[in-house]
């Protein structure tokens, strides 16, 4: 993949050379027309049956002058082909190269995960150290003040423990940002495979050695089927809730109970 | 003698949080990152009161990971309790058909956490 600072020529700094582009296919095209007269004179002079020179030739002023009417046509709407073409490749390569930004992007997801798993991590272990110290400070209350005497500071030290536990359960929060920074980096992958088709189709022949370990393009190509994609992909009602709101649904994912026993 | 209870997830901290939260509850912890890691530990002996496990997982998921206890020798009622961030209703019907014992749908609470497995194991 060429790096992004490799884009070819920027139209907007360089324009295309116009004395070149209206002088070339214009003088071209007039030379055609020209020809075909002389031609069509020509034949009819020599008294050539019509349908051998003097038909081609007519055919071929009536082609000429309808691609030289189109041309100028085209040219008063600022329709220029060689600059167009040179958009579409720069286009095209800019498609394929979107890919560098998702890829940053996931790669800032997965630092995210890492980041907020060693932090969850350190956490669980120091609440477990807060809960073995409040575990020994109850064991030397029932040595120390044994009998009702010892009661309140008990329970206080057990309602510290009970906390201890209920914070540790809280620390589920990482798996949960795990998993969704993981369906970003799905529909990543979806964005890239369709920006990777697109360029494909606007002539980036380097875009068909790009697919690696992307998608089916197939399964993407179309925005519709993009959209149902991410859909399939959501694991949580939030994100499905989400997802009904970007395509202009008003609807909500049935609550299904979150603890059920079969 | 306290059920061992075997938690298969591939989140270290959710491995990590729930050790510590059953162990404070008297049972003995065994620990899976994947279904084929606890389907290897299962095959060569641990015997688990409970299994609890997560759905997404690389590879084998939880779903595969029932479907497949469910065939092995001596584990066929062993109680399995399904903790994931799934919601959907199609999936929690896999589940059920795949003969998991319960759903549970995170980030689970300790005290429910501890309400389900007393529930289960009344003894353990």
């Amino acid at each position: 993949m060429r790096p992004l600072d490799s884009r070819g020529p920027d139209l907007r700094a360089a324009p295309a050379p116009a004395a070149l582009e209206t002088t070339r296919p214009t003088a071209v095209l007039i030379a055609v027309v020209v020809l075909s007269a002389v031609l069509a004179a020509v034949g009819t002079r020599v008294g050539m049956p019509a349908g051998t020179i003097g038909g081609a030739a007519t055919a071929g002023l009536v082609t000429g002058l309808s691609v030289l009417l189109g041309y100028v046509m085209g040219r008063r709407h600022g329709a220029y082909p060689g600059r167009i073409h040179q958009l579409m490749i720069r286009i095209a390569e800019e498609l394929a190269q979107y890919r560098a930004f998702t890829r940053l992007l996931r790669d800032q997801g997965t630092r995210i995960t890492e980041t907020t798993g060693d932090a969850a991590r350190m956490i669980v272990t120091g609440l477990c150290d807060m809960d073995a110290k409040v575990a020994l400070v109850v064991a030397r209350i029932e040595a120390d003040l044994p009998g009702p005497a010892g009661d309140p500071l008990q329970r206080m030290a057990v309602a510290i423990g009970d906390a201890v536990v209920d914070m540790v359960g809280q620390v589920q929060f990482q798996d949960i940002t795990r998993q969704q920074l993981a369906f970003l980096s799905r529909l990543s992958h979806v964005v890239d495979a369709h920006m990777i088709d697109l360029a494909g189709q606007l002539g980036d022949p380097r875009s068909l050695d790009r697919g690696g370990d992307l998608w089916s393009l197939d399964r993407v190509a179309k925005f519709k089927g993009m959209f149902a994609q991410a859909l399939a992909d959501c694991v949580m009602t939030s994100q499905r809730d989400d997802h009904h709101v970007a395509s202009g649904l008003d609807r909500k994912e049935p609550v299904a109970p979150k603890i059920e026993l079969f | 003698m306290s059920s061992t209870i075997f938690i298969v997830d591939d989140s270290a901290t959710i491995l990590m949080s729930m050790e510590v939260i059953l162990t404070k509850a008297g049972f003995v912890v065994a620990k899976a990152a994947s279904g084929e890691e606890a389907v290897s530990r299962l095959q060569a002996g641990l015997k688990p009161g409970l299994i609890i496990t997560d759905i997404h997982m690389q590879t084998m998921s939880g779903i595969d990971l029932i479907r497949k206890v469910r065939t092995m020798p001596g584990l066929q009622f062993v109680p399995i309790l399904v903790v994931t961030t799934e919601s959907q209703q199609s999936k929690r019907d896999e589940a059920r058909a795949a003969k998991a014992t319960g759903w549970l749908v995170k980030p689970v609470q300790p005290t429910d956490l501890m309400r389900v497995v007393k529930q289960i194991l009344p003894n353990g």
